[in-house]
């Protein structure tokens, strides 16, 4: 033993003391395995010509005229609402992307990179529903999405505030944009996402992240990353190109992410899907770059099928996952930032199924070195549910990715020969030197997944990991401490809100 | 009918097993060959209609609804319906035989989501109604001049967002004011919506997927037309 009785009193002290200070924090993942090439390059380049057609013989519909006019400006073609690129013109304008950006956190410690080995983990985005700790499925309301940006900002390996945790269905449609902003900012440091389904919500999503980063700041890097999604088969609303021209002219980072269930927005095969997608969300970026050139972008997808049988669509498919492979390849080849995957399942329940589910997309989501995941954590039932125990249980998977896509360490001590020569034959590795150095951080202790014999767990309760998740889920809520927020940024917040809330009109409803 | 098969020589039930058979297997051609046959016999338009088409197409929704039909398979077996009643709606019209009924449908304004609303439609037509798709975010004058155009039974509207499902009771309270609420069916759907909200902005019905669309339209029209006609 190395250590002196009087550490050890200190370390109790401090284990005691463990809960009042600020939660854990992980890094991003900085990716160390291989990552998973599924076609060679002469392939990735057939599908890139394959996308090429689409959008110089196909085009793609931008249902906006401001949307178009620009297009036409540099060096786009029109017919009617459809416009077609030519691929001279594609390569110019998605080269002038950055391939890495950083996105500001409030906490600089949680500032974010998004590109080259490193890996984003973010929630669950969208969904009306929550499964609550009670088991029931109801609307969601603004305290849930509060509890799902204190859950995220809780869990140490989310690295991302999100954006739409769950749709706060309580608040009256036309000003809710404003309580998500706000609840992202100040119940989290961690970086958030903006509102994309108007122009004037996003122009206020803007001005908020420029009372709290300075607006100065907020154009020289993003604080704001939106999700634009392709209203595949090849459209874009006007909704989103709104959304994307705010953003762009005031260089917020995007995702352009054309969303398709193969056999209904896209072919019933893969490989044609993918280059129908490849060709949506190459457009999408080539037109941020024309708004504002150097416009930080991520390359999109998320690719699933519908049941053909009963029309349904279905996460977690096998074909998804090859889908996964070959954009992320495709982003690659672009030099853009990558956003794909997630903990999917088409599952009502974290049952066997979604957890099956969930790791058959999240392996290739990894192995595919996606740098931005959205839906990391929470999705249930085709993402029309957040699931408060499905969160827990993700983000215990979530854990054990941190430990895996790090990859194998080689060093002198990770080879431990010295350990091995210490011990005989025979003898064991509990009390070396080296494991004494090593046994606190040596192995992923998952907390939700049970290690004990059959007769302690029984003891405990017989419980399994669902209601183990709860349970924690509870304590966290319980424990939860906001981070500062600067009295004077929250007053100016409040007061725009109070402004905003008064100026727009709520409508009928 | 495939080459082979003379149809002018089958007895007239084996001729309505065969049109079952053709609009299952999607043949539309076919289906068109068979409904003028019937009709050079002498049956009405009604019959043919009711004996040949709709029964034929209620096979293919129990098939389906049972999980033994692919969308696509119905899709086609829709198009062969619709052949089908291109040649009957002008007779029907003529001896005044009951239409089946006409909808007018739409996604709502703001949202783009289409492919639920898609699936309807086709299992609509494939039930024999006319269908007006309106395609994707219609605001309420869209729908009303709809309504107004095209002698509507039906009013259906689809919304998958909780942001965009609010504004179906505003094309609801258009109705109203325009004096054509009474005049209609208004049916609703989407994924994240449900039977109390349907309720509450007094739709009168939501529908869980296309099947029970067809089920809850039938039934209510039904319901509607018989009350005009004790009323
Ligand atoms: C008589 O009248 C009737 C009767 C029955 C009717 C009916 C009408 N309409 C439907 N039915 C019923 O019958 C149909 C057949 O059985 C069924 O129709 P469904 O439409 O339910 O089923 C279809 C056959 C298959 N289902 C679908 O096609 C919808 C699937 C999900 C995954 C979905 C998709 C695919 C899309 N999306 Co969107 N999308 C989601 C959806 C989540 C989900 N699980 O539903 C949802 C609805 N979307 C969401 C969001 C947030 C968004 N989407 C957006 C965009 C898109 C795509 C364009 C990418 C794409 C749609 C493409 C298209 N061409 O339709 C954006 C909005 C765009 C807009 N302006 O509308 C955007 C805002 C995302 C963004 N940040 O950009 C969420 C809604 C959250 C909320 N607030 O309510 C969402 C729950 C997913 C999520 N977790 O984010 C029944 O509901």
């Amino acid at each position: 033993m190395n250590s002196n009785p009087s550490e050890r009193r200190g370390y109790r002290r401090e284990r005691k003391a463990g809960h009042a200070s600020p939660p854990p924090r992980m890094s991003p993942i900085t990716y160390g395995l291989p990552v998973y090439e599924l076609l060679n390059e002469d392939k990735i380049e057939h599908l890139h010509q394959a996308s090429m057609r689409i959008l110089s013989e196909f085009g793609i519909a931008f249902y906006d005229e401001e949307s178009r006019s620009i297009l036409k400006e540099h060096g786009a073609k029109l017919q009617g609402d459809v416009v077609t690129f030519e691929p001279g013109l594609v390569h110019e304008y998605v080269g002038k992307a950055p391939s890495q950006f950083t996105q500001l956190a409030r906490n600089p410690e949680n500032n974010i990179v998004l590109g080259g080995n490193s890996m984003v983990f973010a929630p669950v985005y969208g969904p009306p529903y929550v499964l609550d700790l009670e088991e029931r499925r109801r609307e969601a309301t603004l305290a849930d999405f509060i509890n799902f940006v204190k859950l995220a900002y809780l869990c140490p390996y989310i690295h991302h505030s999100g954006g739409t945790v769950v749709e706060p269905t309580d608040e009256p449609v036309a000003t809710r944009h404003l309580d998500m902003v706000f609840s992202h900012i100040k119940y989290s440091d961690k970086a958030f996402m903006g509102s994309v389904t108007s122009a004037e919500n996003a122009a206020d999503t803007v001005a908020m992240a420029e009372i709290v980063f300075g607006s100065e700041v907020v154009r020289q890097q993003p604080a704001v990353l939106s999700l634009i999604n392709v209203s595949s088969p090849r459209r874009f609303d006007e909704r989103m190109l709104g959304a994307i021209k705010v953003y762009a002219r005031a260089r917020q980072a995007l995702i352009i992410t054309p969303f398709i269930l193969a056999g209904a927005m896209g072919p019933t095969t893969i490989a044609g899907t993918v280059a129908q997608q490849n060709a949506e969300a190459l457009a999408g970026i080539v037109f941020t770059q024309m708004i504002e050139p150097g416009t930080p972008v991520v390359y999109g997808s998320f690719l699933t099928n519908i049941d053909l049988q009963s029309g349904a669509p279905v996460f977690g498919s096998p074909e998804s996952q090859l889908g996964l492979y070959v954009s992320a390849q495709l982003a690659r080849r672009y030099r853009l930032p990558f956003r794909g995957g997630g903990m999917f399942s088409s599952s009502k329940i974290p049952d066997a199924q979604a957890g099956y589910e969930s790791v058959m997309v999240m392996l290739p989501t990894v192995l595919a070195r996606t740098n931005f995941v959205l839906h990391a954590a929470g999705w249930l039932e085709n993402g029309l549910v957040s699931g408060y125990g499905k969160f827990a249980l993700d983000c215990e998977v979530l854990g054990m990715f941190h430990t895996w896509a790090k990859g194998l360490d080689l060093s002198d001590d990770s080879l431990a020969l010295d350990a091995i020569a210490e011990v005989q034959p025979g003898g064991h590795h509990l009390g070396t030197e080296h494991t004494l150095r090593h046994f606190r951080t040596a192995f992923y202790r998952a907390e939700l997944f049970d290690y004990n014999s059959a007769e302690k767990w029984q003891e405990n309760g017989s419980q399994d990991s669902y209601r183990r998740a709860h349970k924690k889920v509870k304590d966290l809520l319980a424990a939860y401490e906001p981070p500062l927020l600067e009295p004077a940024v929250e007053e100016r917040l409040r007061d725009y809100m109070a402004l905003r809330k008064k100026a727009i009109p709520q409508g009928v409803y | 009918m495939s080459e082979e098969l003379e149809i002018t020589e089958l007895e007239t039930s084996e001729l309505l097993e065969i049109i079952h058979d053709c609009l299952y297997d999607g043949m539309a051609e076919d289906v068109v060959a068979g409904v003028k046959e019937l009709l050079r016999r002498g049956m009405s338009p009604y019959d043919t209609l009711t004996q040949g088409l709709v029964a034929g197409m209620d096979i293919v929704g129990v098939d389906f609804r049972d999980g033994i039909l692919f969308v696509p398979e119905v899709l086609m077996a829709a198009k062969a319906m619709k052949a089908g009643m291109a040649i009957l709606r002008p007779l029907l019209a003529e001896t005044g035989a009951p239409a089946i009924g006409t909808m007018v449908i739409g996604t709502v304004k703001g949202d783009i989501h289409d492919i639920g609303k898609n699936l309807v439609t086709m299992m609509m037509e494939g039930a024999g109604f006319k269908v007006v798709d309106l395609g994707i975010n219609n605001d309420a004058d869209k729908f009303i001049q709809a309504v107004r155009e095209h002698q509507t039974d039906i009013l259906g509207m689809s919304a998958l967002l909780t942001t965009t499902m609010p504004y179906m009771k505003v094309v609801i309270q258009a109705l109203k004011e325009a004096g054509l609420r009474d005049k209609v069916v208004v049916l609703v759907g989407g994924a994240p919506v449900n039977a109390p909200f349907a309720e509450a902005i007094q739709a009168d019905a939501y529908c869980r997927d296309a099947s029970v669309a067809v089920q809850t339209a039938k039934k209510l029209l039904a319901e509607k037309r018989n009350q005009v006609m004790v009323g």
